[in-house]
C-alpha cells in the first residue's frame, strides 16, 4: 500500500484544464520530487492533494483511505502537512506561538501542563529549524529567509506522515538553500516513516536530494523516474528549454 | 392598481439604478464602502433647492458639481489617508454622513423643498403619471447609460476597469490610482446628487430631509448586492427589482406602507445568505 | 515567613503587571477608578463612569470578534438587545427576580449566538458587515411594528423593571428614602466597576489562551491556519458564541440599570456604531483598547462637550446640532491620525522606552526552564 496514491486527478477551472489525469504515488518514506515550468500545475496539484481545492474529478488515498475532497483542516489532522509557495506567517503572533497553532494540544490533561509541553514542543522544533533565537519576535518581524523555515517548523509541528513542501528554496540565498537542503536531507534520514514531496523550481537543489522526480507541464505528468534520467529525457529539455538544469 | 405598480416600479427602478451606481463605481473602482453615499444624495436634494433661485437649469447643474466636489476633497482628506484599513473607512465614512447632517440641520433645519423641474401630468395606461416622474426617469436611464459606455469605451474608464480587477498592475502601467479614486469619488458623488434631486422632486411631494441618508444607502446596498458587487449591468437589473419589490410590498401587503422601508434589507440578507454573489457578480475559487 | 511569601507574591505580580505596560496602563485605570466617587462625588460623573464601564464590556466583547478573529459584525446591538428583552419579557410574564432572569437571558444568548453565528460563518468581508448591520434592524423592526407588538411593547417598550439593586436594601439598614438614593448609584457604580473587572480579566485570560492564539491566527491568515490542522469554522463559531453571550450579559444588566427596555438597545446609530468607534478610538485587537477607547469616547460626549462654552452666536438647539458634528469631527481626525488606536499608540512608545528586545517575564521563564531541561 502507498502512502500517498493519486489516481486520475483533474482539475478544470472553466474552460481551463489546470491538472489533467495526472496519477502517481508517494512510498513510506521517499523523498520525492515535482517540477514543471510555470504554470505547469504543481501548486493545484498540492492544493488538490491538501484540501484547500475540489477536484473536478479523480482520487486521492492516503495510507489506503479515500480523503478526496475533505477539508484542508481533517486533511492535516490525517497527517498530511503542506507549506505555501508564498509564505504566510501569522504576522501578529511571535514565532513561537506561530508554531504552537499547530500543535495538538491533549486534552483533559491539566491547562497549566500542556501549556508548557506545547512550549517546550514548539521550541525544539524552532531549535531544527535554526530560529530559537527569535522565538518572541513577532512575525511580522522576521525576514523572508527565517519565514521559509518557520513555515517548515510550522508544518512539522503537526507530526505529519507526509510533508509537502511548495517551493522550499524559493528566495532563498546560496547559504540559506544549502542549510535548508541539509535540514531537509536530516529530516528525510530521522524519520524514516515519513514521505516527503517537494516542488520546486531551482532543479540544482531538487535534483541532489530526492530519489524520484515527477515532470509536470501544462497539468500532465510528462515524465516521471530517477534524477539521472529525467535529466537526460528529450521531452523535459525540450519543456525547459533556455532554462537552467 | 396593477398598471400604476407597473409603471411607477420601472420609473423607480430607473432612478434607483443611478443612485446605485455610484455605490457600486466607488466599491469597484477603489474598494472602499462609502457610508457616506446616502448623505451625498440627502445633500444633493438640498443644494439644488438651495440653489433653486439661480433658476432651475443652473442649480441642477451646479448641484452634482458642487457636491461632486466635496465628495473628491472629503475623500482626499479623510479616506485616502486609510485606504485598506476598511473598518476604520466604515467609522469615518459614517462620521462623515453625521457631519453633513448635522450641517444641513444647523443651516437648513428639517427640511427643504425640492421644486420640480417640470409641471403637469399626463396619463399612461390608465395611471397618472407627473411629467417630473417621467423626466427623472428618463435623465436618469440617460445618464447610467452614459457612464456605462464612458467606462466601457474612454481611457479613464478602461483605467477604472484595470484598477477594479487588479490595483498593483494598473499602478505598474501609470495609472494614478489616487486621481483616480477622487474622480470617481467625484462622479459617484454627483451621481448620487442627482438621484437624490430626482427623488425628492417626483417621489417625495418635494420634501427632503436632513435625516434622508440611512435609507438609500440601505437601497444602494441591497441593490448592489442582488445585482453583484462590482457589475453595472447587475445594478441595472438590481435596481428594478428592488424597485418592484418595494412597489409590491407597499401596496399588496398589510402595513405596506410601514415596513417597505424594511424590503431592501431583508432582500439583502437574504441574497447574501443564500448566493452572495448576486446575479452577475464576480466568483472566487480560493480565498 | 509572612515576609517572604509577601514578597515572593509581590515580586511575582509585579513582573506579571508592571513589566508589560498595556497591563499598567490597564490596572492605574481601574485604581483610577476605584477611587474616583471618594475624590469626585457627586452624581453626574458616577452616572457617565456607571455607563462607561457597560458600553466598555460591550466594545471588549466585540473586539473579540473582530479584532480577534477578524469577522466584522456591524450589528452587536443584536445581543446587546436579546439580552435586553430576554430578561424583560422574563420579568413580565414570570415575574421573575433580577438574578434569576439575567442568568435565563444569557443562558438565551449563549444558545441564540451560535444560529446567528453559522449563516454568518460563510459569508465574508462587507457581506458580513451587512448582514450583521441588518439583523438588528430587521429585530427592531419587527419589534416595533411586527405582529408582536402587544408583547414587546413596540416602541414605547417594557418596563419599568426591577432595579439591580433597589433603595429597600438600605433602607432596611435604617437610612430614608432620600439617604438610599446617592447610596444605590454609588452601588450600581461600584457593581458595574467589579463587572467590569472581572469581565476584563475572564476576557483576558481568554485571548490570551491557546484558543485566543488560535482566532489571531485566523484573523491573520485563514489558510494558513487551515493548513495548520486548525478547524477554522468551529473556532469562528466559538468566538461569535463567547463574543454574543458577553454582548447579552451587558444588556441584560443595563436593562435593570435602567429599568426600561425598548428598541434603543438595538439600535444602529446608538449602540452598534458608537461601539466600533469607542474600539477603534482606543485601539482594535487588544483588551484594553476598547477599555480605554470607551472612556475616552464618554468623556469627550458628555463631558468635555457638555461643559465646553456654548458659542454665543448658537441658539440652543443649534449648540446640540454643532455638538454631535464636533464630535463626529473629532472622531474623524483621531481615527485619521491614530489608526491603530490611542491607547496602542502610548503602549508602543512605552514599549519602545524599554530596552529593545527585552524578553517579557513569560519568556525569560520559558527559556530558563528549557534550558535547565536540557542540562538534565
Amino acid at each position: 500500500m502507498h502512502l500517498l496514491e493519486v489516481e486520475n486527478l483533474t482539475k478544470r477551472f472553466g474552460g481551463l484544464t489546470a491538472v489533467n489525469e495526472v496519477s502517481f504515488h508517494v512510498d513510506e518514506g521517499e523523498l520525492v520530487g515535482i517540477m514543471g515550468p510555470n504554470g505547469a500545475g504543481k501548486t493545484t496539484l498540492f492544493n488538490l492533494i491538501s484540501g484547500f481545492l475540489r477536484p473536478t474529478s479523480g482520487t486521492v488515498k492516503f495510507k489506503g483511505e479515500n480523503i478526496t475532497g475533505l477539508a484542508p483542516h481533517k486533511i492535516v489532522n490525517k497527517g498530511i502537512a503542506r507549506t505555501f509557495q508564498i509564505v504566510r506567517p501569522f504576522r501578529h503572533l511571535p514565532v513561537i506561538a506561530n508554531v504552537m497553532v499547530s500543535l495538538k494540544s491533549p486534552r483533559g490533561a491539566r491547562k497549566i501542563e500542556w501549556l508548557k509541553t506545547d512550549e517546550r514542543k514548539a521550541l525544539d522544533l524552532l531549535e531544527d529549524v535554526g530560529l530559537s533565537e527569535l522565538m518572541l519576535e513577532p512575525a511580522e518581524n522576521v525576514g523572508h529567509g527565517d519565514l521559509k523555515r518557520l513555515e517548515m517548523a510550522r508544518a512539522l509541528a503537526t507530526e505529519p506522515d507526509l510533508l509537502m513542501l511548495d517551493e522550499p528554496f524559493g528566495g532563498l540565498n546560496p547559504l540559506e538553500t544549502d542549510f535548508l537542503t541539509k535540514s531537509i536531507l536530516r529530516m528525510h534520514l530521522d524519520e524514516s516513516s515519513r514521505g516527503i514531496v517537494i516542488v520546486e523550481h531551482k532543479l540544482y537543489a531538487l535534483m541532489k536530494i530526492v530519489e524520484r522526480v515527477i515532470v509536470l507541464h501544462q497539468g500532465e505528468k510528462i515524465a516521471e523516474g530517477k534524477p539521472e534520467e529525467i535529466a537526460k529525457n528529450k521531452k523535459v529539455i525540450e519543456v525547459y528549454m533556455g532554462k537552467e538544469m | 392598481m396593477i398598471e400604476g405598480i407597473i409603471i411607477n416600479g420601472a420609473i423607480l427602478g430607473g432612478i434607483y439604478a443611478l443612485l446605485a451606481v455610484g455605490f457600486t463605481l466607488i466599491y469597484g473602482v477603489s474598494g472602499v464602502v462609502n457610508l457616506a453615499h446616502g448623505a451625498f444624495f440627502m445633500l444633493g436634494a438640498f443644494m439644488f433647492s438651495a440653489f433653486g433661485p439661480l433658476g432651475v437649469i443652473p442649480a441642477l447643474i451646479l448641484a452634482p458639481i458642487f457636491v461632486g466636489a466635496i465628495g473628491s476633497i472629503v475623500y482626499r482628506l479623510t479616506i485616502h489617508p486609510i485606504l485598506g484599513d476598511d473598518v476604520a473607512i466604515m467609522v469615518v465614512t459614517v462620521s462623515l454622513a453625521l457631519i453633513f447632517q448635522q450641517l444641513i440641520l444647523l443651516r437648513f433645519g428639517f427640511s427643504a423643498h425640492v421644486a420640480p423641474l417640470v409641471e403637469g401630468w399626463t396619463i399612461i395606461g390608465g395611471v397618472r403619471v407627473s411629467y417630473m416622474k417621467l423626466l427623472a426617469c428618463a435623465l436618469s436611464l440617460g445618464l447610467f447609460f452614459s457612464l456605462w459606455i464612458f467606462i466601457t469605451k474612454s481611457k479613464i474608464g478602461k483605467a477604472m476597469r484595470a484598477v477594479s480587477q487588479d490595483r498593483e498592475a494598473a499602478m505598474l502601467m501609470g495609472v494614478n490610482t489616487e486621481r483616480l479614486y477622487m474622480l470617481t469619488m467625484a462622479a459617484s458623488a454627483a451621481f448620487a446628487t442627482l438621484a437624490g434631486v430626482f427623488i425628492a422632486s417626483s417621489l417625495l411631494a418635494g420634501q427632503a430631509s436632513a435625516y434622508m441618508w440611512l435609507q438609500p444607502l440601505f437601497t444602494s446596498f441591497a441593490i448592489v448586492v442582488l445585482g453583484g458587487l462590482g457589475s453595472i449591468k447587475g445594478t441595472l437589473i438590481g435596481a428594478f427589482i428592488i424597485a418592484y419589490a418595494e412597489h409590491l410590498v407597499a401596496n399588496l401587503a398589510p402595513q405596506g406602507g410601514q415596513i417597505v422601508a424594511a424590503v431592501p434589507i431583508v432582500i439583502m440578507v437574504l441574497i447574501i445568505l443564500i448566493r452572495p454573489k448576486g446575479l452577475f457578480g464576480k466568483r472566487i475559487e480560493m480565498e | 515567613m509572612v515576609a517572604t511569601y509577601v514578597k515572593r507574591a509581590y515580586s511575582s505580580f509585579a513582573a506579571h503587571v508592571f513589566d508589560v505596560p498595556p497591563r499598567l496602563l490597564a490596572l492605574l485605570l481601574f485604581i483610577l477608578l476605584l477611587f474616583c466617587p471618594l475624590v469626585k462625588p457627586g452624581q453626574s460623573i458616577q452616572l457617565i463612569l456607571r455607563d462607561t464601564f457597560f458600553f466598555a464590556m460591550l466594545a471588549v466583547s466585540w473586539d473579540l470578534l473582530v479584532g480577534r478573529t477578524g469577522q466584522i459584525s456591524l450589528g452587536h446591538a443584536l445581543f446587546f438587545g436579546i439580552g435586553a428583552y430576554g430578561t424583560a419579557l422574563l420579568y413580565q410574564y414570570l415575574a421573575l427576580p433580577p438574578w434569576i432572569t439575567i442568568p435565563i437571558a444569557i443562558l438565551i444568548g449563549i444558545s441564540v449566538a451560535p444560529l446567528i453565528g453559522l449563516p454568518c460563518l460563510r459569508v465574508k468581508g462587507p457581506y458580513l458587515a451587512l448582514v450583521t448591520m441588518a439583523l438588528p434592524l430587521i429585530l427592531s423592526a419587527v419589534i416595533k411594528y411586527g405582529p408582536i407588538t402587544h408583547i414587546t411593547g413596540g416602541e414605547m417598550g417594557i418596563g419599568p423593571l426591577p432595579p439591580l439593586i433597589p433603595t429597600e436594601l438600605f433602607q432596611r439598614i435604617g437610612f430614608s428614602y432620600r439617604e438610599s438614593l446617592p447610596l444605590v448609584e454609588l452601588a450600581n457604580y461600584y457593581l458595574a466597576l467589579v463587572l467590569l473587572f472581572v469581565f476584563s480579566v475572564v476576557l483576558y485570560k481568554i485571548a490570551n489562551s491557546k484558543t485566543g492564539m488560535i482566532f489571531v491566527s485566523i484573523l491573520d491568515d485563514e489558510l494558513a491556519s487551515k493548513a495548520c490542522g486548525i478547524n477554522v469554522t468551529r473556532y469562528k463559531l466559538m468566538a461569535f458564541t463567547i463574543s454574543g453571550l458577553f454582548a447579552t450579559m451587558t444588556g441584560a444588566f443595563y436593562a435593570h440599570l435602567v429599568t426600561i427596555v425598548n428598541p434603543w438597545f438595538l439600535s444602529l446609530m446608538h449602540i452598534s456604531f458608537p461601539t466600533i468607534i469607542r474600539t477603534f478610538l482606543g485601539g482594535i485587537g487588544t483588551i484594553y483598547g476598547p477599555l480605554v477607547g470607551t472612556h475616552i469616547y464618554f468623556i469627550l460626549d458628555r463631558y468635555v462637550l457638555e461643559k465646553m462654552v456654548q458659542l454665543p452666536f448658537l441658539t440652543y438647539t443649534q449648540w446640540t446640532y454643532t455638538r454631535l458634528l464636533i464630535f463626529a469631527a473629532i472622531v474623524i481626525v483621531l481615527i485619521i491620525k491614530w489608526p491603530r488606536g490611542i491607547a496602542r499608540f502610548v503602549t508602543d512608545k512605552l514599549q519602545d522606552l524599554e530596552e529593545a528586545r527585552d524578553l517579557d517575564e513569560r519568556g525569560k521563564w520559558i527559556w530558563k526552564t528549557y534550558k535547565k531541561k536540557k542540562m538534565e
